[in-house]
């Protein structure tokens, strides 16, 4: 076959890069190790300004290679520039891996990709590999995340996978000096968009405390919470563990939490060190999201509850009664910490 | 102004039941016996968001389902919700579908159905959830689309104005139709469906689409069209061996807070030793 | 053999996702605070749920009794309290559609059939229910004026009913029986109102109580039918209409002692294994399926002989009798299944043991529905 070697196709931020870029490209350094790839890892990123602190960026989480593709019609994600663009660069060079994050962009323009290229998009894996003939094998959650099942592309290229964020988990900083930058022209491709969506711009959530994915403690809340006054005191438990505050599905319908503090497969994944579970009952929805968190703490009334199946310290007891308590406590004891 | 809508919809087995799944080790094949089919959640979010529109400016709603032949239930009882006419795409030779042959089988059925102006599904369907359909039927219609709209109105007779939910953040598009919109859950509540409703349905038009009614590529649907497969399949076990903490509250509050102490909780600082990797996200330089 | 249509089988899964969102939540509450959730009822109206059997042309659904019953199940399958106020103000709604006049179904029955208005049916006084030729309240026509005079008691829906349909004796035939008529009252209607509030045993979220009028005056035109056909118009809606949602309603409530005895079981963990793996407890499980069955059939085949226009007062009867026998029989079995947690009101099983004691007397007792059965079966 001639399409070689792997991509990563890495998201701006306002930030800079995306996480789970990084993330992809330490898994596609492992990948590249395990089967014996030849070809360079190669990372390709889109957007407006593009100056080297990116590729400084990409390079130090792994990338061999870097494709820049700077226009200011690439500011804001859109997905038919953005897929037209990948089409173009994918034909031309020929890889034969491309994975993506599952970001909101990543999981809409993958599938264009895909079906531009007539080849398969395999969604949203929690883990990948490459088995004995050199093939990706892609592990997809199903049924909430209930069902994992191994996704296969054998006879077409690109095999493209988007990874959801905080999956992976793992960064890596790896200490080569110097990398090819390439700047990818697209003047070209822009002449032929046919201007049928237009992103007229973007409005980002405000944000406090300490962002979902990267807390190394989140406490959630569920709907065991049961009133906007106990969940204010989850919020103030939080604030003084110095860890951020996630939910479930039903404290965003009541109005207590935001959407982007939801945990789960229609949310966010999270590996804190510690979770501390509130009021929550844990459908596979959720857990899917949690699972790989490490230390598990539950505080639940109902003693049956399928939380408790998947905790490490079981508390039976309600919220109501033990956040105060909780609260109180370790306000009480800072002093005391021995530093 | 009418509109031509079309909602594709999705049988799937009710999310509530997924604790119950099992997998038949010996056939390597998930076994949902006994767990009812309902319309794909999200789905009634896309039929209320076209019967809404249908009632400011009128038209015609039709609904579209690759499935087999029981998904007929779904299919009323979308027309019970409102919807004028449905459409099933049953047939053998459909079976095994990934997203790309999905997409491709709705793509011609909608085709065969008429022109539409404006195709509305959900983000994701509750089973397969891979949420790629939306975006490659899309492709295959050869028209515009939106993924992800928790907001939109019709702006002009040939524009709609949306709002798309990104990560933390909120995207603004305006889209030209004919177009194709994925929306989510917070869009709207979708109406409750009257007896009234159900009663009307069964008099309303169902038509039964075969690969012969349509106009295929036999190269591109069913498994044969799917350049995915699945190899194998599990359902991992997450299960810890849990510790019990009892007593009163205020008991157990204190061994609560000495279990969180050994785990490296300092209050109001977080975690003692920040052991995580080193790269962070974001840029310091400003 | 009965069979459900397939839309019948849809009606009952669209019911049950609206009860399972917008009642199952709430029912313990609303039990607990005594509270009718008339909130509910437009929303009701606007799902049919209220005017199944109400014609299109008045606003209703247009449907049968074998719909009627299905939405009634469904809704006592969660909140037994709600279905009965549902079902007291189709009492309303049955005697103004089968007795009333054209203009009188046009005036009523549209805001009625769309819950926007609540209705009820007062026959009941403290002299006797099932002796209900014996009631002492009094029409007298003077100066072309209906004066109404009485009280009723237990009537549901006492103190929220828009529309109350009263039955009153206007006078003495040749024999010296008493002549039994029946009016349409409206709300606020001078010298008509509700009196005490009853605290009930169970069917908490419904609202019974006494309702009064003293001088009521009311114009020819609020007379049902002819004066005269009280009776009638009494025992026709309460055996058809009242005995048929009663049944629909203990069968709800029978569901649910079925669903919480296998759920319960399940999921208690004892010897360190499911509870039902007892054989005992299967017993049970077993009796409350075959409660649940045997009062469905009667139910349904009794709802669809109506359906039909066959005479079915006896079948209705059996239908309520197995019913509520069935649906008390399989909450006691299910608490004593339960141990201690059968009494912990955390648990809804409490609750549908006292709704069904409580519902037994509405629609006939069930040594009334013994002597009815009996008489039509006697007469061979
Ligand atoms: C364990 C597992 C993993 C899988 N992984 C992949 C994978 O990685 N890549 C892949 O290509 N396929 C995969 N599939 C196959 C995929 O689930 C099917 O192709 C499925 O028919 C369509 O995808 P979806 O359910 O993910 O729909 P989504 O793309 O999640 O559905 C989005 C919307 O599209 C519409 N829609 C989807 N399907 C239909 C339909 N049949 N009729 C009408 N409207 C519809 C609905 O409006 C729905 O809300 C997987 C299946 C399983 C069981
Ligand atoms: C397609 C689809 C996608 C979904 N995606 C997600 C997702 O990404 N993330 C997600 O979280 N959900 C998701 N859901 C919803 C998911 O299925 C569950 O409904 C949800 O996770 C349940 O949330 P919960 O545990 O907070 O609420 P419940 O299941 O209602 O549980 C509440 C718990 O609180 C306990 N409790 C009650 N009162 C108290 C008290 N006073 N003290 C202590 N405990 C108490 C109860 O015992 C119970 O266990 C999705 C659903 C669908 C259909
Ligand atoms: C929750 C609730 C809601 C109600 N809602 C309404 C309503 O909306 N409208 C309304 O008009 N009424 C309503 N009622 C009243 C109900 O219809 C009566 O309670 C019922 O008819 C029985 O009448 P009673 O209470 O006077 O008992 P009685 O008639 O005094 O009966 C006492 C006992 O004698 C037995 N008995 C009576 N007659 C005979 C007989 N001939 N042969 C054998 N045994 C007999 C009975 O079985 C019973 O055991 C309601 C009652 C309740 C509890």
């Amino acid at each position: 076959m001639t399409h070689q070697g792997i991509w990563v196709v890495a998201e701006q931020t306002v930030s800079g890069i995306s996480r789970v870029s990084f993330e992809l490209l330490a898994k596609a350094r492992e990948l590249k190790e395990q089967g014996r790839v030849q070809a360079p890892v190669t990372a390709v990123l889109l957007g407006e300004n593009l100056d080297d602190y990116y590729s400084a960026k990409l390079m130090e989480a792994g990338a061999e290679t870097i494709i820049l593709v700077d226009h200011p019609a690439l500011r804001y994600f859109q997905n038919e520039t953005y897929a037209a663009v990948l089409k173009a660069l994918a034909e031309e060079r020929q890889p034969s891996i491309i994975l993506m994050g599952a970001t909101a962009a990543g999981s809409d323009f993958a599938p264009t990709l895909g079906a531009k290229l007539r080849t398969g998009v395999s969604a949203h894996c929690v883990d990948m590999r490459l088995n004995e003939e050199g093939h990706l094998v892609a592990v997809v959650p199903a049924f909430g995340g209930k069902v994992l099942g191994d996704i296969l592309c054998t006879n077409f290229r690109p095999q493209i996978a988007t990874v959801r964020p905080g999956i992976l988990g793992k960064v890596i900083c790896f200490m080569h000096k110097q990398c090819p930058v390439e700047r990818f022209d697209i003047t070209d491709i822009l002449a032929q968009d046919q201007g049928r969506v237009k992103a007229l711009g973007i409005t980002y959530e405000e944000m406090k405390g300490v962002p979902l994915e990267e807390a190394e403690l989140v406490v959630a809340g569920g709907f065991g919470i049961e009133s906007k006054e106990i969940w204010q005191q989850l919020e103030t438990l939080a604030a003084v563990l110095g860890g951020a505050v996630g939910c479930t599905r039903p404290p965003l319908d009541e109005g207590w939490a935001k959407e982007s503090q939801m945990i789960g497969t229609s949310g966010k994944s999270v590996r804190p060190k510690i979770y501390i579970g509130v009021g929550i009952s844990g459908a596979t929805h959720h857990i899917c999201g949690m699972k790989d968190a490490g230390l598990v703490i539950s505080i639940n009334k109902d003693e049956k509850s399928p939380i408790f199946d998947v905790s490490d310290i079981r508390i039976t007891a309600d919220a109501a009664a033990i956040l105060p308590l909780l609260i109180e406590g370790l306000q009480k004891n800072e002093d005391d910490v021995i530093c | 102004m009418a509109l031509n809508i079309a909602v594709c919809i999705k049988s799937v087995p009710d999310p509530k039941w997924y604790e119950k799944i099992t997998i038949d080790t010996k056939t390597k094949t998930i076994t949902r016996k006994g767990i009812p089919s309902i319309i794909n959640p999200v789905d009634k979010n896309a039929l209320e968001a076209a019967l809404k529109l249908k009632e400011q400016y009128g038209g015609k709603v039709t609904v579209l389902c690759m499935a087999p032949p029981g998904a007929k239930n779904e299919l009323y009882e979308a027309m019970a919700m409102g919807a004028d006419e449905a459409a099933l795409l049953s047939d053998l030779a459909f079976a095994g579908a990934d997203t790309l042959a999905t997409s491709y089988t709705l793509a011609q059925g909608l085709n065969k159905l008429g022109k539409f102006d404006l195709v509305l599904t959900g983000t994701e369907s509750a089973d397969g959830a891979t949420a790629q359909v939306p975006a490659q039927l899309a492709e295959w219609l050869n028209i515009p689309h939106l993924w992800n709209v928790k907001e939109f109105v019709l702006a002009t007779e040939q524009e709609i104005h949306a709002k798309v939910k990104m990560d933390d953040a909120v995207g603004e598009y305006v889209i030209q139709l004919p177009a194709l919109l994925a929306v989510s859950r917070e869009i709207n509540k979708p109406r409750y469906t009257t007896a009234m409703g159900v009663m009307k349905a069964r008099k309303k038009t169902l038509t039964n689409l075969s690969k012969h009614d349509l106009d295929v590529n036999e190269s591109l649907i069913g498994q044969v069209g799917s350049p995915t497969w699945s190899g194998d399949i599990s359902i991992p076990s997450l299960a810890r061996k849990g510790q019990e903490l009892i007593g009163t509250p205020e008991e157990i509050v204190t061994q609560l807070i000495a279990k969180l102490r050994a785990a490296g909780i300092r209050e109001g600082r977080g975690m003692v030793n920040d052991a995580s990797g080193n790269l962070g996200s974001g840029r310091t330089d400003g | 053999m009965f069979t459900f249509t397939e839309e019948q089988e849809m009606l009952r899964k669209v019911i049950r996702e609206f009860v399972e969102a917008e009642v199952a939540p709430k029912a313990q509450e609303w039990d607990e605070a005594n509270h009718c959730p008339v909130e509910l009822f437009p929303m009701l109206g606007e799902m049919g749920i209220v005017g199944t059997f109400v014609p299109e042309e008045y606003g209703g659904a247009g449907l049968g009794f074998v719909e009627r019953s299905i939405c009634l199940e469904e809704l006592a399958r969660h909140s037994a309290g709600l279905a009965i106020t549902v079902m007291a103000h189709q009492l309303c709604m049955g005697g103004i559609l089968n007795f009333g006049s054209e203009e009188q179904k046009k005036k009523y029955l549209p805001d009625l059939a769309t819950g926007k208005k609540i209705g009820s049916l007062s026959l009941t006084e403290a002299t006797g229910g099932s002796n209900f030729m014996g009631q002492k309240s009094t029409g007298e026509y003077k100066d072309w004026q209906w004066v109404i005079n009485g009280r009723k008691c237990f009537i549901t829906n006492s103190h929220l009913a828009d529309v109350d349909l009263w039955t009153v004796i206007t006078g003495q035939n040749e024999k010296g029986k008493p002549i039994m008529t029946a009016f349409i009252i409206d709300k606020d209607t001078p010298g008509h109102t509700a009196g005490r509030t009853e605290h009930k045993l169970g069917l908490c979220s419904s609202n019974t109580g006494d309702v009064s009028c003293v001088n009521v005056k009311l114009s020819p035109q609020q007379m049902l039918s002819q004066e005269g056909d009280g009776p009638k118009i009494a025992l026709s809606t309460i055996q058809e209409v009242g005995r048929a949602g009663m049944s629909a309603i203990c069968l709800g409530i029978l569901r649910g002692c079925l669903e919480e005895s296998v759920k319960f079981s399940n999921e208690r963990i004892i010897y360190g294994k499911p509870l039902n793996k007892l054989m005992n407890i299967q017993f049970t499980i077993a009796e409350n399926k075959l409660d649940y069955e045997s009062a469905k059939l009667l139910t349904y085949r009794a709802a669809s002989m109506k359906d039909k226009g066959l005479p079915c007062a006896c079948e209705f009867a059996l239908a309520k009798y197995a019913g509520n026998e069935g649906a008390i029989r399989a909450a006691k079995r299910t608490i004593d299944m339960m141990g201690g947690y059968g009494v912990i009101n955390e648990y809804p099983i409490g609750r549908f043991l006292r709704d069904t004691l409580a519902g037994s007397t509405a629609g006939g007792t069930s040594d009334i529905l013994k002597v009815v059965i009996a008489a039509e079966t006697l007469k061979g």
